[in-house]
């Protein structure tokens, strides 16, 4: 398939990548020129713009840091809209508010492209081995001729229902993962202050009914101390801060999730919003009166 | 002077009414013309547009909902910056975001216009008493031509800092007001639990440590169930919309107010937006 990829960092390298892999012939455009190398190295084709992505493949994908960004690429000057033929089908990958999804959706049709949110879970691990999480809102149709695409770059591949659904979900997604990653922090840190050892108590409760992927690999990258991104705090408090502004607008109560976003905002303010999520260990052993043994 | 006033609601009403009888000559406009109809048949000037309304006025008054409202009536189509001369001056007490003020005070400064962003604390019965807490961002200089207009409306007038500040104190303010709310509604939950009387607490209460301005009247609120507003709980959950998100972009961690936060939206889920903020109470009975 002739598809075009907008957005090479941390996750649309990778999944970039693996549509090469899978034999699609892929075109790209990135507004930082450097970080397309990889992949003109692969045999990408080079583009000028996102328009000019559009306009030599069927099918786009965007993978950037938030709805405005979403919004340049796909509807700002030289965006796809500007590249695309009628029936052009977009695809945006980011994780952004169900709302603004809804939004881009509806302008882009009206400029004759069928639009697609698809957003991911599995970070970059996920991104690399083509393991991802797919969450998709849109046409059943449009869903249904782009899986070819989906399964180069995932494994379990959902679709939730119509425009911003795929969004809803993600959102769900991060409710638990940011919960999940502060209380396997809280756990761990706990274990550590009560002079037990906490790779004992991981390995223990991984057989148990506290097991989660997240105490498996987030527990083991705090245990090793290892706050590299993976996913960085900065990337995780947006995503919380998009849903709890959504609970806002809808009259829902989310207290565990606010308390977690509050610790996102003790990280970014503590300048560790360049660390991995898995960082706020470290900010809640400042909390705790320094580091434990 | 010359006084152009918007929002003639709760808060901005009994204000015009001060602003007149402390001798101001006063037009207004509203996007809702009937509800200056009292004030057109007393004889006030009520003004086609935004624009017409700054063109007459050398200060403008404006106390409105939310931070789109003030952006559109400053700068929107036929908005007062069309009409202000320079030298006027746009006096916002509306509760809004701080980079919104600081934005529309760099705009008007663009026009030599001054801009005082002054959020007040007091509510209805301090507009009404022309006993209110007003808070202002503002260039020192701008700030000291409208004291005396402030002056009339309110009995405490801090400067806290430039453009913006002002907004920044009635988050703090908003902060502290609507989690001591929150803390009655959890000891009269807690009291009305026991079964014991919850008059009898807030009396005994009222004299000691906890005694706070908050449990006075809202925890009397809470012990008659009174929900009629005072001030509606949707603006009180506008508000923490607005300072939550800063303290995000800010990095700085509100874990009380959070949870004061998805209380607010409990609230607004069940329906009770226009009524009172004591009906946090309420969602504490489920």
């Amino acid at each position: 398939m002739d598809v075009g990829f907008i957005g090479l960092g941390l996750m649309g390298r990778p999944m970039a990548l693996n549509l090469l892999k899978a034999g699609h012939r892929v075109q790209v455009w990135s507004r930082r020129r450097e970080s397309m190398q990889p992949l003109l190295e692969a045999g990408a084709g080079d583009c000028a713009s996102a328009a000019e992505v559009a306009r030599r493949a069927a099918v786009t994908i965007s993978m950037v840091a938030d709805a405005p960004d979403v919004e340049q690429v796909t509807l700002g000057p030289d965006g796809v809209a500007d590249g695309a033929a009628p029936g052009h089908i977009h695809i945006d990958m980011s994780t952004i508010a169900p709302a603004a999804a809804q939004s881009i959706a509806a302008r882009l049709s009206v400029r004759g492209v069928l639009a697609l949110d698809a957003p991911v879970s599995g970070g970059e691990p996920g991104a690399i081995a083509g393991t991802l999480t797919i969450m998709v809102g849109g046409d059943a149709d449009a869903c249904a001729r782009v899986q070819p695409l989906f399964e180069a770059m995932g494994k379990s591949i959902t679709r939730i229902g119509e425009a911003g659904a795929g969004q809803v979900a993600k959102a769900c997604n991060q409710i638990i993962t940011g919960v999940g990653v502060a209380a396997v922090a809280e756990a761990l840190n706990f274990a550590s202050k009560s002079g037990v050892d906490g790779a004992k108590v991981r390995e223990a409760l991984l057989g148990g009914f506290a097991y989660s992927r997240i105490l498996e690999n987030h527990g083991q990258r705090m245990l090793e101390r290892n706050f590299r991104p993976g996913f960085k705090a900065w990337m995780h408090q947006k995503d919380v801060r998009i849903v709890m502004a959504e609970a806002h607008r809808l009259g829902v109560a989310l207290p565990t999730a606010a308390a977690t976003a509050q610790l996102f905002n003790g990280m970014i303010g503590c300048g560790m919003g360049e660390d991995d999520s898995v960082a706020m260990l470290k900010l809640l052993e400042r909390m705790s009166g320094g580091v434990g043994e | 002077m010359k006084i152009g006033f918007i929002g003639l609601g709760v808060m901005g009403g009994p204000m015009v009414g001060h602003l007149r009888a402390a001798g101001h000559d006063l037009a207004v406009w509203a996007r809702r013309p009937e509800s200056a109809a009292a004030l057109v048949a007393e004889g006030v000037l009520l003004c086609a547009t935004p624009a017409e309304l700054a063109a007459r006025s050398e200060v403008v008054i404006t106390i409105v909902t939310a931070s789109a409202d003030v952006e559109a009536l400053a700068f929107g189509a036929q908005g007062l910056a069309e009409g202000f001369a320079p030298g006027a001056v746009h006096v916002d007490m509306s509760t809004i975001a701080p980079a919104t003020a600081r934005v529309l005070a760099e705009r008007y400064a663009e026009r030599g216009i001054g801009w005082v962003d002054a959020p007040v604390s007091g509510g209805g019965q301090g507009a009404r008493d022309a006993t209110l807490a007003i808070m202002a961002g503002a260039e020192a200089a701008t700030l000291a031509r409208v004291r005396p207009l402030l002056g009339v409306l309110g009995k405490r007038i801090v400067h806290i800092g430039p453009p913006g500040a002002g907004q920044v104190a009635k988050a703090c303010n908003q902060m502290i007001m609507v989690s001591a709310i929150q803390a009655c509604a959890e000891a009269f939950r807690l009291a009305g639990a026991h079964g014991v009387d919850k008059a009898a607490v807030l009396r005994a209460l009222a004299g000691g440590s906890a005694g706070s301005r908050v449990l006075e009247v809202m925890g009397a609120k809470m012990v008659e169930r009174d929900f009629a507003a005072g001030v509606e709980a949707r603006l009180h959950h506008k508000d923490f919309a607005i300072l939550m998100e800063e303290a995000a972009r800010l990095g700085a961690p509100l874990p009380v107010a959070a949870q004061v936060w998805q209380q607010l939206d409990a609230l607004m889920g069940a329906g009770w937006g226009r009524d009172d903020t004591a009906s946090l109470l309420r969602v504490l009975e489920g």
